[in-house]
């Protein structure tokens, strides 16, 4: 019978409905849009990098979010250290790494370079790494270029994605400064979004053309055993503490800590909108408490406890507030694709996504946040006693 | 049976205490309609309130058979409430979103009838106020006598030992008030007992037991039908209402 009279009552005043249903649904999109960035910004991390990173990163102290934004700081020194006590380790490959990104607001200038060792096998970095058009990099010396003053001082292959956004193709010279330039020999794809940004150039002539030779970001180790990276990680800082080893869980967890740190944030901000949402669906349960007074009265007069009218109104407040969360979900679902197709241009990425258990988050938030404010009314529905209901005029 | 005895009911209020009834005492007989009568704040409503277990006394004692409703907790008032009681009160006795036939199907869910029987129930029950083609109207459609009639048939839909009328009558002209007041007899000609607060005398004046408050204090006890008795009603009920009424038992009785 409380579905039945629940259903029935929200039915009979469809527009007061309707609208606290919407404020309820504006509440809900907006978290879902705001915590879909950070849902986006796992999902770019998870198809990636996770499953592509090398089995130990080795960085100059500890590794951060600002590692790879800063001037290269690791000496290369350690690589060839590295190399020696190798077989010591189970280490199966050291490779050096310098990670340049060049900022820029317009997406089609922004790019990242990764300059790595001429011989190194692309097909290790990266997984299914395939050449799309040309070639891998290959040697060459300096050489004047054919246009302007500016030296080709090296080979450069192309994330596809970038050669398309930014109309690069193979045979086009890059500039990268006023003294070095990079000569496009090949397009590539690989699994994860890694590539599609990058443009990789042999790992000299970036240095040099940065004055920091000798310097790398990173080095790279692959292992004999990749199940034995935390334990040889933990092995390796024994021996460098002032190096940072970090593994692929660890990776992982630095940036799942900061997404953690995001969503806290962005759920704070959300929850502005949850609270205004929950206090309309009270306002109008409230409301519709007093106005039935008298009708509740006649329910309870007839046999029912005050249990039931306080179902009723919990389970009203619960309706109200499904119903809301699953057009918010729609209007988030908009609001994603909107900021999707914004993003998609500046970035090359899709920043937000809604994942089913983002659904489920909402759906459980709206849920317990139509309970929790139909707490109040419902109490007040039970306690009004008979004889005062049925007097009221 | 039911039963009070040195009821009172006092109010506090900002003003004061109100005592609105006062050594009430009285036993009511099942198979007649009892009447209480009396003017306005004399104190009819509180006792009903009282002997329906919708209000607990200031002090005294209300039984029903041997179950002691005064010191009842509310979860036992209300299944008593639910399978002993049947209530119609002056107005908004319906709940508005439902229609006739899930008015008088509400007890019966309340107490777990499953869908299908109580559907059959009520319309049973509906039929029996000559209201089966009602059934599927909402309060707002039907006039106030087809109403009160809906609300008569829910009192009846659990089959209760005591049906409460508080000024069933109130809002109706007297052709209505009178088909209602008949409708009653004959629920109480079925053994039960009927209380029934009335302002109207001449409506009163059919019942077998007249009870009149003053101040809240019992003052007169009538336990003859007056002269009114021999008066039919300003409009006969419809013979095919009464067949009907015969040949439809109250359900599980
Ligand atoms: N909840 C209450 N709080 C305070 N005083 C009340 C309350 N209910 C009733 N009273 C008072 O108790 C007295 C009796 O009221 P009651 O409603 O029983 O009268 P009544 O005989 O039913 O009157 P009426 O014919 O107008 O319905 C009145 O003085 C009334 O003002
Ligand atoms: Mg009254």
């Amino acid at each position: 019978m409380i579905p039945q009279l629940a259903f029935a009552s929200l039915t009979k005043r469809p527009l007061r409905t309707a609208l606290t249903a919407l404020g309820i649904a504006v509440a809900v999109g907006s978290t879902v849009v705001f915590l879909s960035l950070g849902e986006g910004m796992r999902r770019a991390f998870n198809e990636g990098m996770a499953g592509l990173g090398p089995d130990i990163q080795v960085s100059y102290g500890a590794f951060d979010a600002t590692s790879l934004s800063s001037v290269p700081q690791l000496p290369q020194h350690y690589a060839t250290s590295l190399q020696e006590v190798a077989p010591e380790y189970g280490i199966s490959a050291v490779t050096p790494v310098l990670v340049y990104i060049r900022g820029s607001l317009a997406a089609a200038r922004a790019f990242v370079f990764y300059g790595v060792p001429i011989d190194v096998d692309l097909n290790r970095m990266y997984t299914d790494f395939a050449i799309v058009e040309g070639r891998e990099l290959g040697p060459r010396g300096s050489e004047p270029s054919a246009e302007g003053g500016v030296p080709v001082v090296g080979e450069a292959v192309v994330g596809e994605q970038t050669a398309e956004r930014s109309s690069i193709n193979v045979g086009d010279v890059l500039r990268f400064n006023p003294s070095a330039a990079f000569e496009v020999v090949g397009t590539a794809i690989a699994d994860g979004g890694l590539l599609d940004n990058a443009i990789i150039v042999p790992l000299e002539p970036l240095q040099a053309a940065l004055g920091a030779e000798d310097r790398v970001s990173f080095l790279t180790l692959e292992l004999e055993d990749p199940s034995a990276a935390s334990a040889t990680a933990e092995r390796l800082s024994q021996t460098y503490p002032e190096l940072g080893f970090q593994t692929r869980s660890d990776l992982s967890s630095v940036f799942e800590r900061a997404v953690r740190i995001s969503d806290v944030i962005r759920l704070g901000i959300s929850a502005i909108a949850l609270i205004v949402g929950g206090i309309a669906v009270a306002n109008t349960m409230l409301m519709s408490v007093f106005e039935r007074t008298r009708e509740f009265g006649v329910v309870r007069a007839v046999g029912a406890r005050p249990r039931f009218l306080m179902g009723l109104v919990l389970l009203e407040a619960l309706l109200l507030s499904l119903v809301g969360a699953l057009v918010g979900i729609g209007l988030g679902y908009l609001g994603v694709i909107a900021v999707n197709a914004a993003a998609y241009d500046v970035i090359g990425l899709d920043v937000a996504a809604l994942t089913p258990r983002l659904v489920g988050f909402a759906v459980a938030v709206a849920g317990g946040m139509g309970l929790l404010s139909g707490l109040l009314p419902a109490a007040r529905a039970a306690r009004v006693p008979i004889a005062v209901a049925v007097a009221r005029e | 049976m039911l039963h009070a005895a040195g009821l009172r009911k006092t109010y506090k209020t900002p003003a004061g205490d109100v005592n609105a009834l006062l050594s009430f005492e009285h036993s009511f007989a099942s198979g007649q309609v009892t009447a209480v009568l009396g003017p306005s704040g004399s104190g009819k409503s509180t006792l009903l309130n009282l002997l329906a277990a919708f209000d607990t006394p200031t002090e005294g004692e209300v039984w029903f058979d041997d179950v002691a409703i005064h010191s009842l907790p509310e979860k036992e008032r209300a299944g008593l409430r639910l399978r002993s009681f049947g209530f119609v009160f002056q107005s908004f006795n319906l709940v508005s979103v439902f229609t006739a036939l899930q008015n008088v199907a509400l007890p019966l869910g309340l107490a777990g009838v499953n869908r299908a029987e109580r559907d059959e129930r009520a319309r049973q029950t509906l039929d029996r106020v000559g209201l089966l083609h009602r059934a599927d109207h909402l309060p707002h459609k039907l006039s106030g006598g087809e109403r009160q009639r809906v609300a008569l048939a829910r009192a009846l839909a659990n089959d209760p030992s005591v049906v409460f009328a508080d000024e069933p009558t109130g809002s109706l002209d007297t052709a209505n008030g009178a088909l209602v007041l008949s409708a009653l007899e004959e629920v109480a000609a079925e053994g039960r007992t009927v209380v029934l607060v009335t302002h109207d005398a001449a409506l009163a004046g059919r019942a077998y037991v007249r009870l009149r408050l003053r101040d809240g204090v019992l003052e007169e006890v009538e336990r003859e039908p007056s002269t009114e008795l021999e008066q039919e009603p300003a409009i006969s009920v419809p013979d095919p209402r009464r067949a009907r009424v015969e040949a439809v038992p109250l359900a599980s009785r």
